[in-house]
């Protein structure tokens, strides 16, 4: 039953990421030929070579750590959207802690698949909206000056702190370590992107949990 | 909306409708599927339903702070590309740093409005080119990683055990990031620089949280649980402006990074 229903989510999964990749490919093509403005190819050369090594090398490790995670279903969904670790990511942990469900089970990947479907329809909706309606205003929402503007330069910690108490009253043995050597890397480092930041706090929480579990504490 | 400008005219307009469309009809299809084995599975509507509504909560303000990027990038490249951008794939660091690549690449640079159809069009084929990695590498990798963890973890109880605390360390890691963000971090363009605003929200949250947990847990309402996190989120938020409000400048206004 459970490699049916995967291998399902795969074959699914697989045919709507071609789909997005052919949407995506597609809006470049559309806007060069309408425009008839093709970008010279010594320039699309020279992008190639800046964008490439930055983000397909970040992608493979994105890939490899968020998959485990998010559940094929989520996975596919959430690249697609994009915005996973400051959305997409928290979402899905919140709804199967919520919903009492383990990742990597039949039943987490259904909730994690069900949370970050909802959560892609409300963040396409909201920026639908958002630029539709309310462009204008939102700089009065939002930006410098508004009552709102301190709230929303903090959205990030809100988020995390309510996610943390969660996760690290269940688990505080586990918690000092990845948090201390976030802290020390940022100390040397304090631009550090978070994407780079993530990888060195979860391989200090793996490496964390092996000593642990040599040292028979967990 | 400027319908005579070429970066908000119809064509630009049709892009961005297909694309939502598309992303729209992708998440239906999946909630769908999801939630017709998630009845097999036995699993109940209460708890399909508080997904659903505790999703969309947590969503909200994350998603009004990514509609605010997409305002940051329309001075220059006009609203509807980095709406579209943006509901796909991308976040404001990316598309600033491909935009800046290829005006770059021609020559210019991204701190004025773009006027010309081939730096618009350079422009588009920049972010579509850096983005599509995790999808031209999902096919290949997702179901081969996501076969081997579950051998792996399903091998013995042991392994299962290990398995389950090593998915826990992965999360508390992805946590733990943005806990330490919070208490010493800062970003390039320095508007997000840790100090008594950060850590204090940080603190606000989780006790909100935990207070939530703990009376949800003594007077038994398992159906206000989904609610404590976005509510713990927003109620964090709401201190900010409170902080804002009632504390002298000086002290909202400190950082240490």
């Amino acid at each position: 039953m459970q490699k049916n229903y995967f291998d399902r989510v795969h074959k699914w999964g697989i045919s709507w990421d071609i789909g997005a990749l052919l949407i995506l490919l597609a809006i470049p093509v559309t806007i060069s030929t309408y425009f008839n403005a093709w970008p010279p190819l010594k320039v699309l050369g020279e992008i190639l070579l800046t964008l490439i090594p930055l983000y397909w090398i970040t992608a493979v490790a994105e890939v490899i750590i968020y998959v485990p995670m998010l559940g094929a279903g989520g996975t596919y969904l959430s690249f697609v959207t994009g915005n996973l670790s400051n959305l997409k990511i928290p979402c899905g942990l919140a709804a199967m802690e919520n919903a009492k469900v383990k990742a990597n089970t039949e039943e987490g990947e259904v909730v994690s698949t069900i949370a970050i479907g909802v959560s892609s329809i409300t963040t396409t909706v909201i920026i639908a909206v958002g630029v539709l309606a309310f462009s204008p205003v939102l700089p009065y929402i939002t930006g410098e000056g508004s009552a709102f503007e301190p709230a929303f330069n903090q959205v990030l910690p809100a988020l995390f702190g309510a996610l943390a108490a969660s996760y690290f009253a269940k688990h505080w043995k586990l918690v000092p370590l990845p948090v201390i050597v976030g802290v020390i890397a940022l100390v040397f480092a304090p631009t550090l992107g978070v994407g780079i930041l993530m990888f060195i706090t979860i391989f200090a929480a793996i490496a964390g949990v092996l000593i642990l579990y040599k040292l028979k504490w967990l | 909306m400027d319908f005579t400008d070429f970066k908000t005219g119809g064509l630009m307009l049709t892009i961005a409708l297909g694309v939502i469309a598309f992303v729209i009809a992708q998440s239906l299809f999946f909630i769908v599927k999801s939630w017709k084995h998630a009845k097999e599975l036995g699993i109940s509507s209460s708890t399909l339903k508080n997904t659903v509504v505790s999703s969309i909560l947590f969503t909200i303000a994350p998603a009004v702070s990514i509609l605010a990027t997409v305002i940051v990038l329309a001075d220059s490249l006009g609203i509807i590309l980095p709406w579209i951008r943006l509901s796909v794939i991308g976040n404001l660091a990316y598309e600033t740093t491909a935009a800046q690549t290829a005006l770059e690449a021609l020559g210019g640079s991204l701190t004025g409005e773009i006027t010309d159809t081939t730096e618009f069009a350079t422009v588009s084929w920049a972010m579509t080119i850096g983005s599509i990695a995790p999808l031209v590498l999902l096919p290949f990798l997702c179901k081969k990683l996501q076969k081997t963890i579950g051998k792996a973890v399903n091998k013995n109880e042991t392994a299962s055990k290990l398995g389950d605390a090593i998915s826990a360390a992965a999360f508390i890691g992805i946590v733990s990031a943005f806990v330490a963000r919070a208490i010493a971090g800062t970003t390039a363009d320095g508007t997000g620089n840790a100090g008594f605003m950060s850590v204090a929200v940080l603190v606000v949250s989780i006790i909100v949280m935990v207070i939530l947990e703990l009376i949800c847990k003594k007077f038994d309402l398992e159906k206000l649980r989904p609610f404590t996190m976005p509510v713990s989120m927003f109620v964090g938020m709401g201190s900010a402006m409170l902080f804002e409000a009632v504390l002298p400048a000086e002290i909202v206004n400190f950082v240490w990074r």
